[in-house]
């Protein structure tokens, strides 16, 4: 399983949160947010200009800045 | 799977896609002055004046339509969200036609000076007309659109 | 008896707090600001069942953290305060997010009462929920409610009368396990020794200090057992510990969930569909931009008569107040100075209801958050947030409502910094004075001049907000981590109470302001300069050489001779601070040609000034000090003079120095001669 970080997954993949790396305070808000190991994620799609992306879980739509995906270590769920 | 839309929708789409787009460049052309071979008298027949940006919602709007029409021939089944957002930006955009309308009218009576040779018909717009159709295709999927409080355009199932 | 107790609203942004306060406060609202901050507070009473209610709309936040004003003030509220009951209003569509939340505030220690909200969009989702089972999983009283059609208000009401009488029997059910519980053990009697920490939930305490949480650490250095709290501190490792607080969190809930209800997730929502088309990668940025146009057209074109008719009230008003007063100079302070300034307060409001029941029905629909998704990229470049977007387009038509819009974009110093620059958007009013100049200068090429100027304030405004970001405004990027709600259908009601609170705020906020601005510059304007001998207020002083404003024009008439102005073009700047369409006003009375707009223009272009000067003026006029109505709102939405004064120097040098470079060069390059 390859460990990569979230900004890389392409649109319409599910992936598996695997840690949250990153300055504190961003990191934080992003474990409150819902984005704690073992979580699993949706990318839905990049906005019309690239960036940010909107990601699917825990049954709500959020939306991250490529800058803040990249502290997000994910692996694809197959 | 299952096909959430039939000729119906694709029709409208296409349809409304079409109107939509053509009145809009027409605005487009008559307000930055291009002869694109449309009569003088039809232009007026078809209230159709000079309105850069109001062209360029319609434009819009039919570009909604046509890319759902796409998506539809495509078979992509989320492709008729396309239609329903589509007939909700064009209420939207008939609405404000309605109320600059009357915004217009109500001015014309306070600074009659300002108006002199105005008619309302002035501002009646395509956008308002074409609006009807919008309304038409409302009324026939109206179940699609959820009188809840999300807009559920429910997926037809 | 009557008895009086607080009741404090908290809840995650988005689900409904606002409805669920107004259904409880009715009208009986009251909005103010936390102390200290630009946080927004309201405040509402309610009296049910001889139980007064003081209720306290809590800032809508996701968690408890110390990383963000909102939570801090949330929950220094809930320590400091201490609130009788705090109801957290939750979103049933969106349970695991929502609870997490309720998480802290259980620890807190806080009694709790659940508002179950949206119930009916949950069922219509196909969601089914046993309220019973969750209120004995989570030991609280949990209502279902429907905030937006007043739906399980009374019962809600019923169970906060009921609730202040019992004891809290609410345990901690959240276990972290092993290895946190024993550290927090640990803490917990260190805390426990310390009559300072009686104050604080120990637990809850404790927690924040495995979590690394600094102002918590902060307050725990003050104490004499410091020493002792470090070193348990020491031995943990707060980077791994937030994780695991944050995970078993959720667990928890998770495995509350599963035993209380059935969420139906294997359907592609409404909200979804809607968001495969607004923002779609072509179709995206169009739509936004239609949408943004149907606004404007709204906020501006559509408020004209309204516009009109409170000019004309008062211009009549003025009129009869002038005749019934027969001392001169009277009846000139009353119609020219305060009926006329009284006005050109009153003058904004159509414009500022339309615009804000625009935003609200952007807000309340969900439209505002994709809106920010959507143009996020381009605001980035210049440091700031996709929700800068709005006020700096809404401020083409008009800056003070602009100004007012930036209350969406939650970030601090992103509001900030987007106050500052809104000013430098080509509003309606100065139009009138680059039509007049760009046609009496440029002729067939006045259209681009004007473009030219409305670029040139968009590229000042970009600009300095990279300026600003990287000095007096400095600070790490806020992380943007923003939540897609689901689209709802905007209520009315909502629409308009929140159209009709803006109203208020900019009536008594910043009206107080316009109009001793205005007076002020008619008490200029009419006081005879020193030495000419007129009377005070008199039709033939008014304005002219002969005026105090005269004599302060040519005493500045050196500062802006550089410029190629003269005293005249400085008078007509300073009543322009009044309102930028007033510099073409007073030109003309400065030029001897009253209010004939055409000869004004005739005399500019037969040589009155130089072409290059003229453009100089339309520089000039884009970028200097804002009107009185602008200076109010800024004041009011900074809450502070420094930067209200800081966006006038630097507007004002910015128009010295752009239109002195562009006379000097121009003139020695002989352009526009």
């Amino acid at each position: 399983m390859q460990e990569r970080t979230l900004d890389f997954i392409e649109p319409e993949t599910s992936v598996k949160v695997l840690k949250v790396t990153g300055q504190k305070s961003s990191r934080k808000r992003i474990l409150d947010m819902g984005l704690t190991p073992g979580t699993k994620v949706e990318v839905i799609r990049r906005a019309p200009l690239g960036d940010p992306v909107k990601f699917k879980l825990k049954g709500y739509n959020l939306s991250l800045r490529k800058k803040e995906a990249e502290t997000v270590l994910v692996e694809i769920i197959e | 799977m299952e096909q959430h839309y039939g000729k119906t929708e694709i029709t409208f789409a296409a349809l409304a896609g079409l109107l939509y787009t053509i009145s809009g460049i027409y605005h487009i052309a008559e307000g930055i002055g291009i002869d694109i071979g449309i009569y003088e008298g039809m232009a007026r027949s078809l209230f159709i004046s000079g309105d850069i940006l109001g062209g360029f919602c319609l434009v819009v709007t039919g570009a909604v339509f046509l890319y759902g029409f796409k998506e539809m021939m495509q078979g992509i089944n989320a492709g008729v969200s396309f239609l329903y957002v589509g007939i909700l930006m064009s209420l939207v955009f008939m609405m404000i036609y309605l109320l600059i309308m009357g915004g217009n009218l109500l001015d014309s009576f306070i600074v009659p000076e300002d108006y002199e040779g105005w008619s309302i018909m002035e501002t009646f717009r395509p956008g308002i007309y074409l609006g009807i159709l919008s309304i038409a295709g409302l009324l026939y999927w109206r179940d699609r659109f959820s009188l809840h409080e999300v807009l559920a355009l429910r997926e037809g199932a | 008896m009557t008895e009086k107790i607080t009741v404090a609203l908290a809840g995650n942004p988005n689900v409904g707090k606002t409805s669920i306060f107004n259904a409880i406060t009715g009208s009986k609202q009251h909005v103010g600001n936390w102390p200290g901050v630009t946080v927004e507070r309201k405040m509402g009473k309610r009296k049910h069942k001889d139980v007064e209610m003081q209720v306290v709309d809590l800032p809508g936040t996701y968690s408890l953290t110390a990383y963000s004003l909102d939570e801090i003030i949330a929950r220094d509220f809930i320590i400091e305060e201490k609130p009788d009951i705090v109801v957290q209003v939750i979103d049933a569509t969106n349970l695991e997010r929502n609870l997490y939340l309720t998480t802290q505030l259980m620890e807190l220690g806080t009694r709790l009462i659940i508002a179950l909200n949206m119930t009916d969009l949950a069922l219509a989702k196909g969601d089914s929920i046993d309220v019973q089972k969750m209120q004995e999983f989570l030991e609280v009283p949990v209502i279902s409610t429907i905030g937006s059609r007043g739906g399980g208000i009374e019962e809600l009401l019923d169970s906060v009368t009921k609730e202040i009488h019992r004891t809290r029997t609410s345990e901690n059910i959240f276990v972290y396990g092993v290895e946190i519980e024993k550290s927090a053990e640990e803490l917990e009697n260190v805390l426990a020794e310390d009559p300072y920490f009686s104050h604080y939930p120990s637990r809850w305490f404790s927690m924040k200090l495995l979590e690394g949480d600094e102002n918590i650490i902060k307050k725990a250095e003050e104490s004499e057992n410091y020493p002792q709290i470090r070193k348990i501190l020491q031995r943990t490792d707060a980077d791994s510990f937030e994780a695991k607080i944050a995970d078993q969190r959720y667990k928890t809930i998770q495995t509350m969930l599963r035993q209380v209800c059935n969420i139906n997730t294997d359907r592609l929502s409404g909200s979804d569909m809607v968001d495969r088309v607004v923002t779609n990668k072509y179709l995206g940025i169009p739509i936004f931009l239609s949408l943004m146009w149907a606004a404007f057209e709204i906020t501006f074109t559509f408020a004209t008569p309204f516009m009109n008719i409170i000019d004309i009230f008062f211009g009549w008003l003025a009129e009869t107040a002038a005749g019934v007063i027969t001392v001169s100079w009277l009846a000139s302070l009353v119609g020219d100075g305060m009926i006329a300034g009284v006005g050109s307060v009153l003058i904004f409001l159509p414009n500022i209801l339309l615009l804000f029941f625009m935003i609200s029905l952007m807000e309340d629909s969900g439209y505002m958050s994709r809106a920010a998704f959507i143009m996020d990229k381009v605001m980035s470049k210049i440091g700031l947030h996709g929700k800068s977007f709005i006020p700096l387009i809404m401020g083409f038509g008009c800056n003070v409502p602009a100004i007012m819009a930036t209350r969406t974009i939650e970030d601090s110093r992103d509001r900030l910094i987007t106050i500052l620059i809104t000013p430098f958007m080509s509003c309606g009013a100065r139009l009138p004075v680059y039509v007049l100049l760009a046609g009496a200068f440029f002729g067939r090429d006045a259209g681009i001049v004007i473009f030219g100027l409305y670029a040139l304030g968009i590229f000042v405004a970009l600009i300095s907000a990279k300026l600003m970001r990287s000095t007096i405004v400095k600070g790490e990027d806020t992380p943007f981590i923003m939540e897609l709600p689901s689209y709802k259908i905007p209520t009315l009601k909502g629409s308009i109470l929140h159209m009709w609170e803006r109203g208020k705020i900019y009536l008594k906020k910043a009206g107080g302001i316009i109009l001793i601005g205005v007076v002020g510059v008619w008490i200029l304007a009419s006081i005879p300069a020193p030495g000419s001998g007129g009377t005070f207020a008199s039709e033939e002083i008014y304005g002219t050489t002969d005026s105090m404003i005269g004599f302060i024009g040519q005493i500045i008439e050196p500062l802006v001779a550089p410029l190629g102005f003269d005293w005249k073009i400085a008078v007509a700047l300073l009543f322009g601070v009044v309102a930028k369409e007033i510099v073409v006003g007073s030109m003309g009375v400065l030029y001897g040609v009253g209010d004939n707009e055409d000869s004004l223009s005739e005399i500019l272009a037969a040589g009155a000034m130089t072409p290059l000067a003229g453009l100089g003026l339309m520089v000039f006029t884009l970028l200097y000090v804002p009107c009185f109505a602008c200076i109010g709102v800024i004041k009011r939405e900074t809450g502070s003079w420094k930067w209200t004064a800081f966006q006038l120097f630097y507007g004002t040098g910015l128009a010295w120095i752009f239109a002195f470079v562009l006379y000097q060069v121009g003139s020695r390059m002989g352009l526009f001669a």
